[in-house]
Parts: structure tokens; sequence; C-alpha cells
């Protein structure tokens, strides 16, 4: 199954019938041409080109790509990665003064930094006359590949780990030198060695989010909670035009997997068949609205019920007009390995041009006081060792009412995680996703 | 004109049947229906927008019930104001850097190109004419999805990567063909004589140009300049695709990422300082053009407007 | 003045060289690349388009896919396509059933007022696009001025989600947001019409329909159909109106999945075919447009 560097070199591809082959849309001689090959020598990378050298005839019905192959290996809670440092990849040396007069850009999703962790970070290193812009984003596909082609220039980048295997074979990030972070301390020390990057090498961790169903109990009469399958509720035509589902086909395909029991990184052609079809029928039955503004939707009454991440359902309190109370949002999420939960990064980009200041910022954004205004910020919880739901309860930072919310340690270790797919089963993911959102 | 349409005395209007058939079968009566889908249509257009600049002066958060009048979302809001909210009053100032590029650019390249295609005998100018008025009239997805799929083959550091001068290149693309059907109508009126008389008298053709046509051609290149500026400044689809980041987007842009989620008033405040740029340079541009055109007699709002 | 006219031979191309070069490499070019990124491949990574820009070794991969998704089984762009064909045509029969009263009225019957009644028409030319329809988000939202109207005052309490994803929402926006391009036109064309033919044909005994109907109407056709050609090329390719003002797939236009597409790495393809069909529908309604106004300047010489 691993091809050496060599081996996948030697091939006399010339010669071979298939190499003309584009029906799949794989050319291996632009594979190779892409300066691509040292990726070979990576497991995940060197199954995918076995992947594409096998002539796979049996067909996906969803998608162009061929039928998915279950050999490819990615980062998982099984299989923990370590990625490889390049040569002409390493992390800058220990003890560097930080760049004069340096304007370290974030590229991230709208409403998801803290403008005050801006605001302390620039006053903290006035002296280096620090800037920090953000450019933002509203899907993580079309991030990196502004990152890829040079349309936006960033320094630190706020990923989920399902792209660092790309990025990391890309080139497209650069490695930490924890010297400059110790702040990592106050995290999970399970964030220290992690499955997507053992010895977190290249990421440090943000916020979690576990994903669930948000929704008001004045306007939906049913209690979600106590269905026993909760997510048919976006099947039920009795709330047509009165939901919403996340704008991200990971997220919102992984709901509909959740729905039929099955993985939500799953390869299987007929599985996403599934969702396909069940998604068609969500279109022409309940024709939910497809974004990411659920914190606001439910609030206002623009929507009753929305799949929703754990940090929107808390948003969602600020966000109620005046003179209404929170009392009514109800939050619901499944437990066990039936969860979702994930966790995003923040990463330092190869192209950054004040790496030292931008380890100092991937620092500053441990720092327990800057943490809590993220969570506050955004919604969203940091896996601070010093945050506890408990905690979060009793100080009212968060209602009773949402208490199902707060994220806890053993969520994130045994739910499912988004992890990163094979580009060709990416590819499908995408299809389908790309057909609901055509309203077709 | 509408004097003589004014009902003639004498003429009784039919006195069978209900007053409103009287008043609706006589054929002098005032178009009162049609006056009244006009301040109706007028009103449907221009109130939403009032209420939207209304609430820009809104004390509380919200865009739909008032909570007193404050200037909270122009200055006083030490973080959220337009004033101190770094991202959004960089938008506007990338807005107007944009409008003032665009139109340094688009207009003398317009002009000149309006002067060569009027004057270029023979076929090819009629094919690049076709092209120009093809760039006119092109639905604007098309041209900035093409630029910004070359702004993505492109190695960085090329001048059309995305960014302030991927957007300008952009926008001149998109924008020439103004300064240059306008010129173009101009020069029709001014007609051949006075440069004639000009090179009859001696002068060069590029004499006859500069001291004859380019003051002839002053009001036409003023009235053109203002459109490609206010143009520019609400411009959307272009400016979106070729942004790189938070630093490049546009006030419409901003609208657009920000519209969607729990936006502050300070959206409405940053829309209204466009609305005010957009229709200062409209005002500036029809003063001046009534300038440059005083004494020719159809200085009026309507030739202004025909401009367009 | 011979040595002049030798030289004015190339004064003239001369001044339209910097004008011929942009539009042939900002213009021409672009929708090149376009054609070769519709007829490229895929990085086999990042699944990111390569494009092929030798026409010989080009790629029908990606354009078949489009092409055999749009009807049938598979039909997955079908369904957009025939929303954005009859949204376009409510929203620009709309936008003409307003814009042409309104031109008519400000033309003919505009009197001392036509000056204030123009700028007001003007207006909304020089208000952005995204302000006004900003301006529909605030009003829309379900606590917002058009529910409390439609309440009037409280009194019979309305709560209609007009943001909810509902096809009349989007068609009144595109309306709202296209009849200042229409009433433009609309009226320059009124306005050169001669008053005289009118006041002729009312003299003659014409009923004022009549008229209209017999000689302002066929008069105006050229910039109802102008108008027309306006406000609907833009209209094909609007997703903002659509996203601003729905944001469900159950509206999703043709606009969104160019939008859509050509932010996937994997879809640009697809999204460069999807441009390349739309420019090349709306070729003919352009040409049409083109030739029309190279007539008109024509004419008047």
């Amino acid at each position: 199954m691993r091809h050496s560097r060599e081996h996948a070199l030697s091939e006399d591809r010339s010669k071979d019938p298939n190499d003309q082959q584009r029906g799949d849309g794989l050319s291996r001689r632009s594979f190779l041409s892409r300066g691509a090959a040292a990726a070979v020598t990576l497991p995940s990378m060197a199954a995918f080109l076995e992947a594409c050298s096998k002539k796979d005839t049996t067909g996906g019905t969803v998608g162009t790509g061929p039928a998915p192959t279950a050999t490819f290996s990615v980062a998982s809670p099984e299989n923990p990665v370590k990625w490889p440092i390049f040569d002409d990849n390493k992390p800058i040396a220990s003890g560097l003064t930080p760049e004069q007069n340096a304007t370290l850009n974030v590229y991230t999703y709208v409403d998801y930094f803290d403008k005050g962790a801006i605001k302390s970070f620039e006053k903290k290193y006035q002296k280096y006359n620090v800037k920090v812009t953000l450019t933002t984003f509203e899907d993580t596909t079309e991030a990196i590949g502004k990152i890829r082609t040079g349309g936006v220039q960033a320094d630190i980048y706020n990923p989920s780990y399902d792209q660092i295997g790309k990025m990391v074979t890309a080139k497209l990030v650069q490695p930490i030198n924890h010297d400059y972070i110790p702040n990592i301390a106050n995290v999970w020390p399970t964030y220290t060695n992690p499955f997507y990057d053992q010895e977190w090498q290249y990421t440090t961790p943000y916020v979690l989010y576990g994903t669930g169903i948000a929704w008001r109990a004045d306007l939906v009469s049913e209690d979600i909670a106590a269905m026993s399958n909760p997510y048919d509720i976006f099947w039920n035509a009795k709330y047509e035009k009165k939901m919403s589902v996340l704008d991200d086909y990971r997220t919102c395909m992984g709901m509909v997997l959740l729905r039929n029991n099955l993985s939500v990184n799953t390869y299987k052609a007929e599985d996403l068949d599934l969702v396909h079809k069940q998604l068609s029928l969500l279109n022409q039955t309940t024709k939910p609205k497809v974004n990411v503004t659920d914190y606001t939707d439910v609030p206002t009454k623009i929507v009753s019920i929305c799949q929703a991440w754990a940090g929107d359902a808390v948003n969602m309190v600020s966000y109620m007009p005046q003179g209404q109370s929170p009392d009514v949002l109800r939050y619901w999420s499944p437990t066990g390995n039936e969860n979702m939960t994930d966790n995003d990064l923040l990463v330092l980009l190869k192209e950054s041009k004040a790496p030292v200041m931008a380890h100092l910022l991937l620092n500053h954004m441990l720092d327990y006081e800057v943490s809590i205004g993220t969570f506050s910020f955004t919604g969203y919880q940091p896996p601070q060792n010093k945050i506890t739901p408990e905690e979060l309860v009793s100080s009212q930072f968060i209602p009773k009412n949402l208490a199902s919310a707060v994220v806890l340690q053993k969520d994130w270790e045994s739910g499912q995680h988004l992890l990163e797919l094979p580009p060709d089963v990416d590819s499908q993911w995408q299809a389908v996703w790309q057909q609901f959102k055509a309203g077709a | 004109m509408t004097a003589t349409l004014q009902p003639p005395a004498e003429v009784a209007p039919a006195r069978t049947g209900l007053p409103f058939v009287r008043w609706f079968k006589n054929p002098w009566r005032k178009p009162r229906i049609l006056e009244a889908i006009t301040w109706i249509y007028l009103a449907w257009s221009l109130l939403p927008v009032a209420i939207a600049v209304l609430f820009s002066f809104n004390a509380g958060k919200s865009r739909s019930v008032w909570q007193g009048f404050s200037f909270r979302w122009y200055w006083q809001d030490p973080d959220r104001s337009v004033w101190h909210d770094a991202d959004l009053h960089a938008a506007l100032v990338h807005t107007l850097l944009l409008g003032v590029l665009t139109t340094i650019i688009a207009v003398p390249l317009g002009v000149a190109f309006a002067l060569g295609l009027d004057r270029w005998r023979g076929r090819l100018p009629q094919f690049w004419n076709i092209q120009m008025l093809l760039s006119f009239v092109v639905p604007e997805i098309i041209l900035g999805v093409s630029l910004y799929f070359v702004a993505s083959q492109l190695p960085v550091n090329t001048p059309l990567q995305a960014g302030t001068w991927g957007q300008v290149i952009g926008l001149v693309t998109f924008q020439m063909s103004y300064p240059v059907i306008i010129v173009r109508a101009r020069l029709l009126t001014i007609g051949k004589q006075y440069e004639e008389a000009a090179t009859d008298l001696g002068a060069s053709s590029i004499g006859a140009l500069r001291r004859v046509l380019i003051p002839m051609l002053l009001p036409a290149i003023f009235a053109s300049s203002v459109l490609v500026f206010a143009d520019v400044i609400d411009d959307f689809v272009i400016v979106r695709y070729l942004s790189s980041g938070a630093d490049t987007e546009s006030v419409a842009v901003k609208i657009y990422n920000t519209a969607r989620g729990a936006p502050t008033p300070a959206l409405n405040a940053l829309a209204s300082l466009l609305l005010v740029a957009s229709f200062g340079a409209i005002v500036i541009g029809y003063l001046g053009y009534r300038f440059l055109t005083r004494g020719e007699g159809e200085s009026s709002l309507g030739s202004f407007a025909g401009q367009l | 003045m011979s040595v002049g006219s030798q030289r004015s031979r190339w004064i003239w191309p001369g001044f339209a060289l910097p004008g011929v070069l942009w539009l042939a490499f900002l213009f021409l070019i672009p929708l090149y690349v376009v054609l070769c990124l519709a007829f490229g491949t895929l990085d086999p990574i990042f699944r990111s388009p390569v494009p092929e820009w030798n026409p010989l070794q080009w790629d029908t991969t990606q354009v078949a896919f489009v092409f055999s998704h749009i009807f049938g089984d598979d039909g997955i762009f079908g369904p957009a396509i025939v929303r954005t064909v009859v949204f376009v045509l409510l929203a620009s029969a709309g936008c003409l059933l307003i814009s042409y009263p309104v031109a008519y009225f400000v033309c003919r019957f505009g009197g001392r007022r036509k000056g204030l009644l123009l700028a007001l028409l003007i207006a909304p030319f020089w208000i952005s696009y995204m302000m006004r329809m900003l301006a529909w988000v605030n009003l829309l939202q379900t606590d917002g001025w058009v529910n409390k109207a439609l309440s009037a005052g409280g009194i019979f309490p309305v709560h209609v989600s007009w943001l909810d994803g509902r096809p009349s929402t989007v068609i009144m926006g595109l309306t709202y947001g296209y009849v200042p391009y229409m009433i433009l036109p609309l009226y320059a064309g009124l306005d050169r019409i001669e008053p005289s033919l009118i006041e002729a044909a009312r003299d003659l005994g014409g009923s004022r329909w009549s008229t209209f109907r017999q000689v302002t109407l066929p008069m105006s056709k050229p910039a109802v159909i102008a108008g027309l050609l306006l406000v609907t090329l833009p209209m094909v390719g609007d997703y903002f109106t659509n996203d601003l003002l729905s944001g469900s797939p159950s509206t999703s236009m043709y606009g969104n999945l160019i939008n859509n597409a050509i932010l996937v790495p994997a879809q640009v393809g697809q999204g460069a075919t999807f441009l390349i069909i739309m420019f090349i529908v709306l070729l003919i309604p352009m040409i049409y447009y083109v030739r029309a106004t190279a007539r008109a300047e024509g004419d008047t010489v």
C-alpha cells in the first residue's frame, strides 16, 4: 500500500494507456508536474496515488469520480498522524526579536475573532507597532483556494482539522516553534498531542463546537430532545420554511448521516446517495434556508428550528430582541458516539511576513483572559482548563436552558469528528452538496 | 407642450352617468391614475432607503425598533461605530479610493478611445466599437468571474492579482465604455466644422484637437467622470470577486457579507455615508455640467440625465 | 496639409490603441481563460482547476457533466435554470408594468415638476444596489415595518416571515432592484417622440387611449426593448438579491449556480461552463442591443 517516492516516480507512465484517460479527472501527469511528488512519502497520499493508478470501473452513483476507495487513511482518533517537517519548511528559530511595524492578517470566519483580543494584543506589543487585520471567508474550501492562489495573503488561518493534511503537504502552513507558545499549558492536555497533529507541530486549538438542533419552545410544539430521532424534525412539513441548516457541506451532510446512524466520514457511494435523496426531500418538503446566521435568525423568528453549532445556541441569547426572554430557546445535541464534536485550529501560514509576531499572537489567543473574551464574542468555547461547565452556568455565562450547549472534554473524546476525506471522495460529497444548494 | 394639453374651456364633458364615469370619459381629464402610480412608485422606491438612513441614527441596536436619535453608529460608539470600527471606515476609504483610481484611468483611456474610434476609418475600428459596446452591455458577473479566473491563474504579485489594483483594472474594463459612449455622442453633436476651421487656419490635427475640440468636449468628459465615479463606488460584483481580503472590501461587499448576519445600525450608517458620497458627486457633477455648458441653452437636468 | 494628413492617418488609431489593447487583454483574453478552465482538468490533490491552454487538447469532461445534468433524472441544474427564467420574466414584466406608466407620466405630464420628478427617478440609480437590498432586509424582518404596516398598527397581528425563502420576495427584490435601469431609457425614448405628433393625433379626434396605442406605443418600442434588455441581462446573473432576501436553495437561481461553483475549486470548471452557456444564450440579445446602439450612432451623422 505504501508507495515509496522512487517507486511512484519510476512507473513508466508514458506507456500507460491510462495516462490520457482523464475521465475521472485525475491526470497523474499534472499531478507530478504540480511538484507534489513529495506527498508520496505520506501514507495517506501514497494510498491516494494507489487509488489513482487503479482504474476503478465500478463507478459511483454520485458525481463524476471513481467509486471511493477504502484504502485511503486519514488522521483519526484510531489513526493519529504525525506530520513530517520538510527541510524547506522548518519552524523559525527560538529567541528571535518580533518584527517591527508588522501587520498580521488573520483569515477567519465572519464574527469569529474577538476584536478585544486584537486590541489587547496590539497594546501588549505596542513597542513593536504591530497591527492586526481580519479577512473573512464564508467556508474553508473557498478560503483554502484563495490561500493557494495568493488571492488572500494572511499570516494566521483558521482551518478545521480536516484540512491539515493538504496544507502540510502543499507547504501552505509552517511548523510552530513551541518556545513562543507557553500558554499551551492553559488548554486541555489532549491538545498537546491531538490525533490530527501529533505533538502539535502545526496547530494550536481555537474553539470547540458540538453540532445539534436549536429551536424556540414558543413556536415548536414538539419536544425535539425527546423525539426518538430528533433529526426527523427537519423533514416535518409542518415547519416548512421555518428552519435552516448550516451552510457547511460536511456539517449538514453529517447531520443527515447521523440521522441514519451512518458514519459522518463515509466513503460509500450508497451512503452519499441516501444523503442526496434525503436532502432533495428536504428541499421539497421543508425548504430550509442554508446559512450560518441561525444565531440571529432564531431570536428574530425568521426561523423556528435550526441546525446549530453549540456556540450559535449560546450566541442566540444576546441576539434576542429587547424585552424578549431567552427562556424560549432550546438546544439538543446527541451524546456519546452519535455526537459530532470538533474544534477549530489556528495555524501559521508559510507566507507570513512576520512569523515571530504571528507566534506571539497564537500564544496570546491561548491566554485565559483572552479566551474568555473569545468565548463571549463568538459564543464558542475554547478548551481552557479553567473553563468548566458548572462554572459557566453558575456564573450565568450560559442560561440553564442552554446548559446542553456546553461542550465537555468527554464529548470531544467520545464523539465523531469530521475527518479529512480523500480528494475523490471529497469531490463526491461536494457534488451532493452542489445539487442540494442548486435547489434540485 | 403640456400647456397645449390643458382642457379647452368650451369643451363640456358628456353629462351622463355617474360622476366617476363622467370623469373617466372626459378626454381632457388630468391623468390622475398615472400620477398616482408615479407617486406610489416613488414612495416604494425611495422610502425603504429613507427608513434605512433613518435607522442609522437609531440609539439602540435594532434596525426596526426606533429607540431615539443619536450619532452612536457614526462616531459615538467607541467600538462599533463607523468611525471607530477600523473595518468599517477602511471599507469606506477603500471604496472612495477605487472610485478615484478607476476614474483617473478609465476616463482618459475612454476619451482617447472615443476620439480614435471616431476618426479611424475602416473595418477594424468597427470591430473594436462592437467590443466596446459589448463590454458595456455584458452582465457584470461574466466580466467579474472571468477576471477572477485570470487573477487566480496568474502567479502572485502580478498587477491583476486580486487586490486593489486587480479591482481597479477590472472596474476600468467595465467602466471604460461610459466615457467612450458619452464622448462619441458629443462628438456627433459638435460635428466636424470647428476642427476643420481650425486646421484651415493652419493648426495641426493635434493643435486643433487641443485648442478646439478638447475644450468643447469638456462637459462630456466631466459628466462621464462623475458617472464613472458614482458607478464605481456602488459596484459590487467585480469588487467582490477581485477582493483579496478585508482590506480590499468595499462598502457594498461589507453590506453583502454582514446583511445576512446580525448587523448593527453601523452598517446603515456606513451605507448612508456612501449615499452621501454618491449624491455629492452627482450634485457636483450637475452643477459643473451646467457651468461648462452655460450658454448652450440645453443645460437642464434632462440633458445631464440624457448622458446616462 | 499633406504631411499632416500622412501623419494624422496614424494619429487616430494611435489614440484608440490603448483602449484596444485594454479590451483585448482584459475583456477578450479573460473570456478565453474561461474556456480553458471549462475545458481543463483537475489537480488530483486539491481538486483545483488546471486550465488547458491548448484548444487541441481540450477536455470535455466538465462541460459534458454540466450538460448531462441539466435535465432528466440527473437534472440537478434544471430546476435552478427554470426558476431563473420564471423569476427573470416575472421581474422584467414587473419592471415594465411599473416603469412605462411612470416614465410616460413624467414625460407627458411632468409639467413644472418635471425636474423634481426626474431627479427622484434618477435617485435610486445612484444608491448602491446593496444598500437598497439592505433597506428591504430591514423592512421585511418579522418584526419589521412591512409587517407593522400590514397589521395596521397592531390591530391584526401579522407575522409573515418574508425572508424565509419565498419566491415572491425574490421577484419583488429583483423588480425593485432593476426598475430604475428601465425607467431612464424609457423616459429618454418617450421624450424623443415629437409632441406635435401626439397633438396631431388628438386633434384628429383620437381618444387618449387610441392615441397612445397607435402613436406612442409603437414609437416607444425601441426604448421598451432597450429597457427590457438592460434589466434582463444583469438579472440573469444576479445571485446577491437571492442571497440577501432568501438564502434558501429552493429559490436558487442561475447566478447562484455560478457563484457557488466557482468558489469550490473542484467545480470551477463547471462554473466556467455555466458562464459560457450564459454568454452564448445572452449573446443574441447583447448583439441586438449593440447593433441598435451602433445604428443609432450612425443615423445621427
